[in-house]
């Protein structure tokens, strides 16, 4: 991706460490003065070859690699996957697990959003913000804990359902912690839409209007905090949201101010859903029966991600092992909005404007790099691998 | 906001009324699948869609029947609510080249360049080329989602054991 205008006078390299966010990436700005004109991006430096390896995998196993894809978001790619799969193999998870796949997905926007919002709020030297938001995230991260036994690949999923149930003590331990954390965030809401310090990194800077965002195919809160009204959640419900069907949260400013409204607004509609998705949990089984082997054919999972919309494609030859799978995340998409949107800036706004369309580049990038050591070459395959976690876990040599 | 059986029903009206021969499938519901007779209706058929309102480019997939087949298959998925309009296009195998639809999609640059990088497919128009995802020192003609790529098992590899 690439825009360039005018002569370019210097060319400033940003990346590929640390390139504003603790991920990799690098682009190259060329400014005129402090003024962008032009941004080139390279992204890869954490491509593993995840698509490649799929196809070299069985269905189950699948479903632990694709929950790696994206560290933050791991349980929205298992659930795009796993549905994927489920229709390609004419099951259907049962009510109850369906329902807690929504209740962990929303559990992870509030983790991912405050995440952000720590980030982003760094990025404009709100370092207090920051710190704030990080500690009140960790009552997610316990949340999520509790109930799935991990912080961050939560293996929540089951082909044919989910792995854990909700009982009382963990639905009381949720309600408390959205109590303490609705509190906050309408503190946040209030601070990053009055503080005149932070209004002034934020309010007009790195505006997208909507038709810009439409042509550009900006998705998620980016493409909502730029009035195009786009959220698979709303448009295609997937999983239980045609039962606990949830509100768009849409702004019409398009600038970095309305990106923070639209991810606080989003908060809330989750509060309100997981407490209504909470008192309204069907009951029943968890999991079904699923078939080794899928019959051929051809599916598209498409499902809302905290960034955006997360696209599967997924082809079967009718063994057990996938003879396609597709990732398309959101990150790739609202990236060719920002090489557009940072000309004209000034240079101090683009890890502002970068961090604004909240990217993940491990999401982007999906591949495998094998492991090297403490200068030691200590380089795995992947079969060696999967017999050390077997013996790790069974505590036996196989 | 457009239903999803409209949104097919345009995209299967378009397919019809086409000035060159094109096969439509319903493999589901709400998808619409577009065997595209020639890359030369790609564009036009895309445009087509954009004016419409289908002209959402949700993503491109690469597809490799294998080297038998002599051919890859790039899939174009459009969406609109529910629905998915995909076009889909066989190319030859060995020197294929079609034309960009990042001129009229900007979105579209970042797919192509990955599919131009992974199965060798050449995007006539594509502005920047170059690797996008793998690295500069990627050996030449090598295209890792086709079928017959293996990933090399490196050298001194140690087993779980030591």
């Amino acid at each position: 991706m690439e825009e360039t205008t005018g002569t370019d006078l210097f060319t400033v390299p940003i990346g590929p460490q640390h390139p504003a966010l603790k991920e990799p990436s690098h682009f190259r700005i060329t400014v005129d003065g402090e003024i962008v004109t032009g941004a080139v991006v390279r992204l890869g430096y954490a491509h593993r070859g995840i698509e490649k390896a799929a196809e070299a995998r069985n269905w189950v196993r699948n479903l632990y690699l694709f929950e790696r894809v994206c560290g933050i978001c791991s349980h929205i790619h298992a659930t795009a996957y796993a549905l994927g799969v489920e229709r390609l193999a004419g099951v259907e998870a049962p009510p109850r697990a369906q329902a807690i796949r929504v209740l962990v997905a929303e559990l992870e926007r509030i983790h991912s959003h405050l995440l952000w919002l720590g980030v982003a709020a760094h990025e404009a030297g709100f370092d207090t913000l920051f710190m704030y938001s990080w500690r009140d995230r960790e009552a997610i991260m316990d949340v999520l804990e509790g109930l799935t036994g991990n912080r961050v690949n939560y293996s929540a999923n089951l082909l044919g359902g989910v792995k854990c149930d909700v009982d009382d003590a963990q639905r009381d331990a949720i309600l408390k912690a959205l109590d303490v954390l609705e509190g906050r965030s309408h503190h946040y809401l209030d601070v990053v839409t009055t503080d005149a310090l932070f209004l002034q990194r934020t309010r007009g800077i790195g505006r997208m209007t909507r038709n810009q965002a439409e042509v550009m195919g900006a998705v998620g809160p980016t493409a909502r905090a730029s009035g195009v009204p786009r959220d698979v959640r709303v448009d295609a419900p997937y999983a239980a949201y045609a039962r606990y069907p949830v509100m768009r949260v849409v702004e019409t400013a398009g600038d970095l101010e309305a990106r923070f409204v639209v991810r606080l607004r989003e908060l809330f509609e989750s509060y309100r859903l997981i407490r209504y998705l909470l008192d309204n949990l069907p009951a029943g089984e968890i999991r079904g029966r699923m078939p080794r082997r899928v019959p051929q054919g051809e599916t598209v999972s498409r499902v809302e991600a905290p960034r955006g919309e997360l696209f599967y494609f997924l082809k079967s030859n009718g063994t057990d092992t996938p003879e396609r799978v597709k990732v398309r995340t959101p990150t790739i998409y609202n990236l060719t909005s920002v090489v557009k949107l940072v000309v004209g800036h000034q240079l101090a706004d683009v890890p502002m404007i970068l961090a604004g369309i909240d990217p993940c580049f491990s999401c982007n990038d999906r591949t495998v790099q094998l492991e090297e050591t403490n200068g030691r070459t200590r380089r795995w395959t992947w079969d060696q691998l999967h017999r050390y976690s077997l013996e790790v876990e069974h505590g036996r040599s196989l | 906001m457009m239903p999803t059986e409209k949104a097919i029903e345009i995209g299967r009206e378009l397919a019809e009324r086409w000035t060159f021969h094109l096969e439509t499938r319903q493999p589901e519901p709400n998808r619409l699948d577009v065997l595209l007779a020639s890359p030369d209706d790609l564009v036009p058929f895309a445009v087509a869609l954009r004016v419409q309102r289908i002209g959402y480019l949700t993503a491109v997939t690469g597809l490799d029947p294998g080297p038998e087949s002599g051919m890859l298959e790039l899939l174009y998925h459009f969406c609109q609510g529910a629905a998915v309009v995909t076009l889909r296009l066989q190319v030859p195998r060995q020197g294929a080249v079609i034309p960009t639809l990042s001129m009229i999609i900007p979105s579209a640059e970042s797919s192509e360049r990955e599919i131009a990088e992974m199965f060798g497919v050449t995007f006539d128009g594509l502005r920047a080329a170059g690797h996008l995802y793998l690295p500069e020192e990627w050996p030449e003609a090598t295209y890792p989602l086709r079928k017959d790529w293996c990933p090399p098992v490196p050298a001194g590899a140690t087993t779980a054991e030591s």
